[in-house]
């Protein structure tokens, strides 16, 4: 029987197009774990395969909703409830979950939404996808939207959040290719009709295809791509949102704080998105790592290891040594969402954090580079409190102080690149000939950029050629830039002068909002406003007996660190000097300051949980939009299915003419347009043309009556649905 | 304009049947003949003499049981030819009236465009009104009276061109137009035998047909139909081509047709259809064109044909008007 064998083709060929179908769902879900704090993402894979599979099958309905339900329970069950499943209490968890979150819904509280409940929601999105993507891809053959809004979804996720879609794209480009070729494939066969006897002919058309798909996939892979062409979207997205957005990307091309420095250079927009507030007893270096690598471009970070993951109650990171003058302080760190770093940002002599618990700090000690745990997982910490030494360095002991550097220091941090030009050496040698001591010829190179006409800005810097050192470019040719380009050359310069030196990374102390509503201690603190703008560059500069010293060559910067002198009074660094020692009181052991602190703590959990539960928000709404996108291409589908059940009901001549408005409407959606001065009939007659009926004649005849004869037809109305019915299958099949 | 929708009302069926055995490839025309009739309006021929004129109002009379007579237009013609005189009977002493043509049922007026303005006006007197006046005394017309004129187009030499005002008075204006060759092929191989119009014989009576004009009356049109006829109407009277649009009596007329044309495809209420398949017959005379828009070559008919394409159907009731 031919029609078998045709029908066998086609079932292959829908099973061919919705597994692949599958599998770019498939690519929806694989971002989840990395953007949200989705957990058991492999259950959700498993009960989607579940659902489409169901929904392949095409049992009936009666069969298909309670399988559903049931694997749905089940996965509830296994996750959630600890009770005998489908026992009373069981059903009564379940009750009291939904209650819960129906009333949070209600109060618009999502942060409050159990996972139980967000779960469950999730699962019957699942639910819905599986039917809604079975009808999109096999019922209607439409392949190609859903092909390109994943790619949409895949490109979308990758800019804007950590998720990498790198192989993901490729993953999904070799689907579509496949797929769009067996649906063609199909479509074609059907309108020619061709049968291809069985599948034993499959190799024709299966190796030009999959030759087709790989070929193009290598070539799209091994040819050369042009770099992205503008600037990352994100932070100017964020800013313009007031900050709010998923995920964190850890690459930021604007202002802000980064990782990638490797190719500095370049104008940037300025950003005033808010990152994090400070209360601090003065202005401080909000430090975050160092990197040691000059590329003659950029900074890379060669001393990543050693890395020990330490509680946050002890920090073993130091800058100074023992001999520098400390005071005790604290602060207290408030992200905001457009912090995108899981990271640590933390002023000079950290010694300890106070937070919630589970945190841990992942230090790697070369850099000082601190990245928050939660488990094993990086974590965004939203709100702590550091506790820390703030150190006064005193100018005669740094002057003093010895050259002798230990091997491993002068390893690491004298490294300059072979192709550094020898005019930078020169003028660094010509900048500091009149200096006898280290200190003076670090301040000599960090005072040589503002007494010599070099300009600070953040637009019209240029970005060096493939050939051009960075720090030479600025020196000597473009003289005009900003902290990157300051801090570099400073670094570049006392290297070259045996000075070891380090390039240092974090934020300025921001600006003091004027509000001393203070609510963390009961001391008078300011409290400091960073945003990315204050996104900083600095340098450290290393003496033997002292430590790590900053230095602030950034022209119209003002250096944060404290220096004083034993013996002179007026020394002119003094006036960079921070105004923090008028709080000599030691703020610990206050009973009420802890107190709060653990207030603090608490209240840090729910930033945390609700920071997380925004993620979830977003990639809800995203798959919402998508159902909703599925739900609008099919709306004429799903709407004439409710609409047939309700008109069978109602009688009225509203009702008639609202469902033959509606008829009209589905057949111009399906090409047969209506022109204004086309009458009725010799629509119908067209219609009727096309579909090798009366139908369209006789029910227009019937509603005829009813327009232009003002008649009322209850007595037809069986036969006037029925024709009615008859349309809209014909129309929409 | 699809019609295989259409069945005829039974008895109109019947005089069309009677109709195709005369006349052949002719029954728009006739068709276009007996709405009229039905609408009690009169039809305006304009065509050259030979293609069956005559014998279509004759063939109409005929299988209508009418009393059928024909008034041959003249330059001399007198207004008395046409509506008939008072004699002298010496013998009963007294005028006694002889009736004219104009007082039969169905009266085809030949070439009226012939004939002096004076003897037109009485004719088109006639047409407007229910009787005559002769002598003084008021001469009823008969029931039912239809009047077919024809009239040679425009530019042959000795015309006098019907006035607009009495051109309003035709319900329709149609062209009959010559047959194909086919139909002329028939034509020659049904007459060679003895002419088929002595062989038909009445199908309907007088006093049908006068119900039937009555029950024309009845054929329901809805507003939204009537709405759409007023758009039309006042499309002609917006359009720049248009010196002078198409009067109220126009929309009347149009609404009449149309009932009578609902009516004879055996329906009781008006559909858009109607009004558009009528629109070129009712109105293309009752309009006259600017200049330009003559020397531009349109016609009343392609104006027409155009604010057709322009005027938007009404398919759904609009509760808020």
């Amino acid at each position: 029987m031919p029609n078998t064998i045709n029908d066998q083709r086609s079932t292959v060929f829908k099973l061919m197009i919705y597994v692949i179908g599958f599998l770019l769902f498939c690519e929806w879900l694989l971002p989840l774990e990395a953007i949200t704090e989705t957990k058991n993402v492999t259950i959700f894979f498993i009960y989607a395969t579940f659902c489409f599979f169901i929904s392949f099958i095409q049992v009936p309905w009666y069969l298909s909703m309670p399988l559903k339900l049931l694997g749905l329970a089940f996965i509830l069950d296994g996750l959630y409830i600890a009770e005998t499943i489908f026992s009373g209490h069981w059903f009564s968890i379940l009750y009291d979950q939904i209650i819960f979150n129906v009333q949070v819904i209600q109060a618009q509280e999502w942060w409050q939404m159990t996972p139980l409940f967000r779960s469950l929601l999730f699962l019957i999105l699942l639910w819905l996808m599986s039917y809604l993507l079975f009808y999109w891809i096999v019922v209607a053959n439409r392949m190609f939207v859903f092909v390109l809004l994943t790619l949409i979804y895949v490109t979308v996720v990758d800019t804007f959040t950590v998720y990498d879609g790198k192989w993901a794209i490729i993953r999904t480009f070799v689907l579509a290719m496949a797929a769009l070729g067996v649906t063609s494939f199909h479509k074609e066969m059907d309108k020619e009709s061709i049968a291809l006897g069985g599948f034993k002919k499959g190799h024709l058309w299966v190796l030009p295809l999959i030759a087709i798909i790989l070929f193009s996939t290598v070539a799209a892979y091994a040819s050369p791509k042009l770099s992205p062409q503008w600037p990352d979207p994100v932070p100017f997205i964020q800013s313009a949102t007031g900050g709010a957005g998923p995920g964190g990307s850890g690459v930021v091309q604007k202002v802000g704080y980064g990782e990638n420095d490797s190719r500095l250079g370049g104008s940037f927009i300025q950003d005033d998105t808010r990152v994090f507030t400070a209360m601090a007893d003065g202005e401080r270096y909000w430090r975050i790592e160092s990197k040691d690598t000059y590329t003659g471009k950029g900074w890379e970070d060669t001393l990543e290891d050693p890395v020990q993951t330490v509680s946050p109650d002890n920090i073993p990171f130091q800058t100074f040594t023992d001999e520098v003058e400390i005071e005790e302080q604290q602060s207290l760190i408030e992200l905001t969402s457009a912090a995108d770093f899981q990271k640590l940002v933390y002023p000079y002599g950290t010694t300890s954090l106070d937070t919630s618990d589970g945190y841990q700090l992942r230090v790697h000690e070369n850099t000082g580079e601190m990245d928050t745990l939660k488990g094993d997982s990086p974590a965004k910490l939203n709100r702590y409190v550091i506790n820390y030494d703030f150190p006064s360095f005193e100018y005669d002991q740094l002057r003093e102080s010895s050259t002798e550097d230990p091997e491993e220091i002068k390893e690491n941090y004298l490294q300059l690149p072979d192709s550094l030009p020898g005019r930078v050496r020169n003028l660094a040698s010509q900048i500091v000939e009149d200096e006898d001591n280290r200190y003076d010829k670090a301040k000599a190179v960090e005072s040589y950029f503002s007494s010599n006409g070099f300009e600070y800005s953040t637009t019209d810097v240029p970005v060096p050629d493939e050939n051009e050192d960075y720090v030479n470019q600025f020196l000597f040719e473009s003289q005009i830039g900003y902290c990157d380009n300051f801090s570099t050359s400073m670094v570049v310069m006392l290297r070259s002068e045996g000075i070891p030196a380090r390039w240092v990374k974090g934020f300025t102390a921001g600006e003091r909002i004027d509000a001393t509503d203070v609510t963390y201690n009961d001391e008078l603190q300011n409290k400091y406003e960073i945003t990315s703008g204050n996104a900083h560059s600095w340098v450290e500069v290393y003496f033997p007996d002292v430590g790590w010293v900053p230095f602030e060559p950034t022209k119209g910067f003002t250096n944060n660190a404290d220096f004083y002198t034993d013996v002179e009074t007026d020394d002119s660094d003094s006036a960079a000097s921070g105004s923090d020692t008028e709080t000599p009181e030691d703020n610990m052991g206050n009973p009420q300051q802890m107190e709060e602190q653990e207030a603090a703590s608490d209240s840090e959990s729910v930033n945390i949980d609700s920071e997380q539960s925004y993620v979830w928000v977003y990639v809800l709404a995203a798959f919402l939009i998508l159902a909703l996108l599925v739900l609008y291409v099919t709306r004429y589908k799903w709407i004439s299915a409710f609409l047939i059940r309700r008109y069978r009901k109602k009688e009225d001549e509203e009702t008639y003419e609202k469902a033959y408005q509606y008829l009209l409407k589905v057949l111009e959606h399906k090409g047969f347009k209506r022109k204004p001065e086309q009458t009725l009939r010799d629509y119908a007659f067209v219609v009727d043309r096309h579909f090798q009926s009366n139908d369209m004649r006789r029910l227009t005849n019937d509603y005829e009556r009813v327009l232009y004869r003002n008649e009322s037809h209850r007595s037809h109305w069986p036969k006037v649905t029925e024709l009615w019915e008859n349309l809209i299958k014909k129309a929409l099949s | 304009m699809n019609q295989q929708t259409f069945l005829y009302q039974p008895k109109i069926s019947d005089v069309m049947k009677n109709i195709n055995k005369v006349m052949i490839g002719k029954e728009e025309a006739a068709l276009l003949s007996i709405v009229a009739l039905l609408a009690k309006g009169h039809v305006l021929l304009e065509d050259v003499p030979g293609v069956g004129k005559t014998m279509l109002v004759k063939t109409l009379a005929k299988s209508l049981d009418c009393e059928f007579k024909r008034i041959q237009f003249t330059p001399d013609l007198l207004p008395s030819d046409v509506t008939g005189v008072s004699i002298y009977n010496p013998k009963e002493m007294e005028f006694e009236f002889k009736p004219g043509p104009i007082l039969g049922n169905i009266v085809l007026a030949d070439e009226i465009n012939r004939t002096s303005p004076k003897t037109q006006s009485a004719l088109l007197e006639g047409m407007e009104e229910t009787s005559i006046t002769v002598d003084g005394n008021a001469v009823p017309l008969k029931d039912p009276f239809f009047v077919m004129a024809t009239q040679n187009p425009i530019e042959y030499e000795g015309t006098y061109p019907l006035p607009e005002a009495q051109l309003d008075r035709f319900l329709l204006k149609m062209k009959m137009g010559y047959p194909t060759a086919s139909q002329e092929m028939e034509m020659l191989s049904r007459t060679s035998g003895g002419h088929p119009i002595n062989e038909i014989s009445s199908v309907i009576t007088r006093d049908e047909l006068v119900s039937l004009q009555k029950e024309v009356e009845e054929v329901y049109v809805d507003t939204t139909v009537n709405r759409y006829i007023i758009d039309l109407v006042t499309g002609t009277r917006k359009h720049e081509g248009v010196y002078l649009g198409v009067s109220p009596r126009g929309s009347i007329s149009l609404m009449k047709a149309a009932k009578a044309y609902a009516f004879v495809h055996d329906r009781d209420y008006v559909v858009p259809d109607d009004v558009q398949y009528l629109a070129p017959y009712v109105l293309s005379h009752r309009m006259i064109l600017t200049s330009e828009a003559n020397f531009e070559g349109a016609t009343p008919e392609s104006i027409i044909e155009e604010l057709l394409s322009a005027t938007s159907i009404p398919v759904k009731r609009n509760i808020s008007e």
